[in-house]
């Protein structure tokens, strides 16, 4: 290739890069500083002025209960659900490993919760969680057991919206852990069988170290997907009943979009960011040994 | 084994299988329950497991509020944002994969990207709530086109990124000893090579941007611009039990969407082995 052409062939990539790139970062990078440079401030919306507080949104925003509040929850929700759901999903995995008439169907039907809108979703569970006229106090009742406030009750109604993110998106686990399943080598399992390896042998000795990689992936992707909960929260409780399902991102929610206190919604953002990225940490360096 | 015991695990089987299937269907079936029964047997302290009477009345009321209109909102932005998402990545991509640039910017733009999907949006969503409503694009589909960027593109660019590294350069080279420019090459050669990836990826990038939230909720505020999952939660706000026409729009948000379900269940599987193999 002449010099002049590559020359142009060189600019050319710069020029194609260019779009995505500007993009990333006005919608990333730039609001990341813009925060954390907001975050020292206190903002006064009527007036507009800004006044200097250095760290006093950090110390005021951490010793308050209600952040306590929801950062304890933000951590519940986040280890229980994502468990759960990635338990759910080997134990799915497992149980569709063998050929049977409808697999095919049954597996399409397993995707579904996971592409239906989170606000469909809550709203069809509010008809089941209602108090008086929903669909699992009829039921219990039936069966001659007291109602439960499933959305009212305070010491329940964070473990009620687990239940739900655990119903959508355990497909997504079963997903990536069938289709590590899949991958595996046919023999190594004929090999077991000749050695005269029982199912439940060959399941918990072979299949569940194969597949470490994949369940730690979707661990991974879980708890990062888990810690911004947000819809559903905001569509069913509002954080309620006394706080008990606030959540890290209702609290910037609600500091930033509902009373206007940009210094401290970006205090708290900070704080949640860096305890996102710890967990970046270990989800980049995973994913690039992945790649190579 | 003997027969017998054979017998028995296959239709415990049979039976684990259907209970798994009742769990995810039920709450599906109910959407299409109460979304056909009328308002009265709909608040009835005894739920109905079929409609007394099978009524459209909701689907008419929902149709007369203005459905469509948000419907076609939630169509616009979520065929725009991907279509947007996709060109770009491309673009980005292909730049990626066949061009080393200066100080290692290549992984340093890919690792960004990754880090990207892990940021809460929330964090984001104050400062670019106040630089939209600078630029004057905060209340309007356009700028929720933007601001779904935030989704579909870094998944777009990886995603895509995947596919370009498999591809080998001899077709390009060929082309380019011909004589053909970049940007035809890019089109008439590349692009075509990808095709089924970039298809895939576009169908996951329309579900993401069909179903956000939280964008569309905070930098929307006139009633004829919401998108679908906005109305819905609005309706869950205000009107606490007029669960019939909420059905009736939940099923209107959701049909669309399963219709792809078949893909995302070939594409997600064959993605994720060719990725961890």
């Amino acid at each position: 290739m002449k010099s002049s052409q590559r020359r142009a062939y060189n600019s050319f990539f710069y020029i194609i890069l260019l779009p995505a790139l500007i993009l990333i970062l006005f919608l990333t990078a730039y609001p990341i500083i813009s925060v954390t440079y907001d975050s020292f401030f206190k903002y006064d919306f009527i007036t507009q002025a800004r006044t200097f507080l250095g760290f006093q949104n950090y110390v005021k925003i951490a010793g308050e209960e209600l952040f306590q509040r929801s950062f304890i929850n933000t951590f519940i929700f986040t280890m229980v659900a994502s468990v759960l759901e990635v338990f759910f999903g080997v134990l799915l995995a497992f149980l569709l490993h063998r050929q049977f008439f409808g697999k095919r169907v049954a597996s399409l039907i397993i995707v579904f919760p996971m592409i239906i809108s989170t606000m469909v979703i809550s709203a069809v569970w509010q008809i089941f969680y209602h108090y008086e006229i929903g669909l699992f106090n009829f039921l219990l009742q039936k069966v001659g057991m007291k109602p439960i406030g499933w959305l009212i009750d305070q010491k329940i109604a964070l473990f009620s919206i687990i239940i739900i993110d655990i119903w959508q998106w355990t497909p997504f686990a079963f997903l990536i852990i069938q289709a590590g399943m899949l991958s595996i080598p046919s023999d190594i399992f004929e090999a077991a069988q000749i050695d005269g390896a029982r199912g439940t042998q060959i399941a918990l000795k072979i299949t569940l170290p194969i597949l470490a990689s994949q369940i730690m992936l979707v661990l991974m992707l879980r708890t990062i997907d888990t810690f911004r909960l947000f819809d559903k929260v905001y569509a069913l409780t509002g954080g309620g009943p006394a706080n008990s399902t606030q959540t890290l991102s209702m609290f910037i929610y609600r500091e930033g979009f509902a009373f206007f206190n940009f210094g401290r919604a970006s205090a708290a953002s900070v704080l949640t960011l860096f305890v996102v990225a710890f967990l970046a940490l270990f989800y980049v360096r995973s994913l690039l040994k992945e790649d190579n | 084994m003997d027969a017998f015991k054979k017998h028995l695990r296959n239709v415990l089987f049979g039976a684990l299988i259907i209970g798994v299937l009742i769990i995810i269907l039920i709450p599906i079936y109910w959407i299409i329950n109460t979304s056909l029964k009328g308002p009265r047997e709909v608040i009835s302290p005894i739920p109905s497991f079929f409609p007394k009477q099978v009524t459209f009345s909701n689907y008419s009321s929902i149709v007369k509020a203005g459905i469509w209109r948000n419907f076609f909102n939630s169509v616009i932005v979520s065929f725009s944002a991907t279509l947007f998402s996709i060109i770009l990545a491309f673009l980005a991509s292909y730049a990626l994969v066949r061009h080393k640039f200066p100080f290692n910017f290549n992984r340093i733009f890919l690792i960004w990207v990754l880090v990207v999907r892990i940021l809460p949006p929330i964090v984001l969503a104050v400062p670019l709530f106040s630089v939209f409503n600078q630029v004057g694009i905060i209340n309007t589909l356009g700028g929720l086109v933007f601001a779904f960027q935030i989704y579909t593109l870094p998944y777009s660019i990886w995603i895509i990124y995947g596919f370009l590294k498999s591809l080998p350069l001899d077709f390009e080279e060929a082309a380019l000893i011909d004589g053909a420019s970049p940007l035809r090459i890019l089109v008439s050669i590349v692009a075509p090579l990808v095709r089924s990836g970039i298809i895939a990826t576009s169908i996951f990038s329309l579900i993401l941007a069909w179903n956000e939230f939280l964008f569309a909720l905070l930098f929307v505020r006139t009633p004829r611009l919401l998108t679908l999952p906005v109305v819905i939660a609005r309706f869950i706000g205000e009107y606490t039990t007029q669960w019939g026409e909420l059905m009736a729009i939940g099923l209107f948000a959701s049909v669309p969407i399963l219709l792809f379900a078949n893909v995302v269940y070939k594409k997600q599987t064959e993605g994720f082995s060719l990725s961890l193999k």
